[in-house]
């Protein structure tokens, strides 16, 4: 099931909640209808898993690089759900602020973590084009890394 | 068509007119406790449903009564695919609930607002 959680983070990241529909997931992650509502009660309570996952995985162990002044983060799912899912879901809301919190520690001034979100905000334009010469679904995860090594 | 309230703090689901015919209930209350989710699922009409018994299912108009499939019991009352809800139970008669209700965003937000308090 972890490897269906990922997939289910790899599309939340790359389209609204509400644009997800459970054929989607259904499709993507190659689970059963019936399992995927067995497991994990909703498409809500996938969202929470797949969140908690890309937090754990791809959002926790590269804190540190956040004070490079010229880094990208791979951080999509977790900033999507910051503008698509937090003013609506209090559990959401909860674990975006908890981590935004713990890169404010991690660069040592919230000016700095202001600083990084809006990069990545402004890079966005860039990768819907770069998604879209590449793929037939614009994908930000193939967005231009601004610092070389790929941090996934 | 169905109605899904919180009464208290438990979910009523409530079956309507010739639903309660049809699916043969017309009242659930299910504990709070024992939702596990809500999910709107207009996709969920076209995939196989097991073995109804009993109930009404005339493909394309209605779907409503129990079907049994892989071990679980499903509640149907749906005709409309677009308005379908899945609410996911855990611990009671059904496995789960696909009913069809009048305003599905509106009801999966109740569900999880009610269950995640």
């Amino acid at each position: 099931m972890d490897e269906a959680v990922e997939a289910a983070a790899d599309l939340f990241a790359r389209r609204a909640y509400d644009g997800v529909s459970i054929d989607d997931l259904v499709t993507r992650l190659g689970v059963h209808r019936n399992s995927l509502y067995g497991v994990f009660g909703s498409k809500r309570g996938l969202y929470l898993a797949a969140l908690r996952r890309h937090v754990e995985q791809d959002v926790r162990p590269h804190l540190a690089r956040a004070a490079q002044p010229e880094h990208m983060p791979a951080w999509d799912f977790l900033l999507v759900a910051a503008v698509d899912r937090a003013p609506d879901d209090p559990e959401v809301a909860g674990l975006v602020s908890a981590v935004l919190a713990e890169v404010d520690e991690a660069t040592g001034d919230p000016r700095a973590t202001e600083v990084l979100l809006g990069r990545w905000l402004r890079g966005r334009p860039d990768a819907l084009r770069h998604g879209e010469a590449e793929s037939e679904v614009p994908t930000i995860r193939e967005a231009p890394e601004t610092v070389p090594g790929k941090e996934i | 068509m169905a109605t899904i309230s919180v009464q208290g703090q438990d979910p009523v689901v409530e079956m309507n007119g010739l639903d309660k015919l049809w699916s043969l209930k017309s009242r659930l209350t299910i504990p709070l406790a024992r939702v596990r989710g809500a999910t709107l699922d207009p996709g969920i009409l076209g995939k196989p449903k097991g073995i109804r018994a009993p109930g009404t299912h005339l493909p394309g108009v209605i779907t409503a009564g129990t079907f049994h499939q892989d071990g679980e019991k499903v509640l149907w009352a749906v005709r409309d695919a677009q308005k379908a809800v899945v609410v996911e139970l855990a611990d009671e008669h059904y496995t789960r609930l696909v009913v069809e209700v009048d305003d599905p965003r509106a009801v999966v937000a109740m569900v999880e607002q009610a269950t995640s308090r």
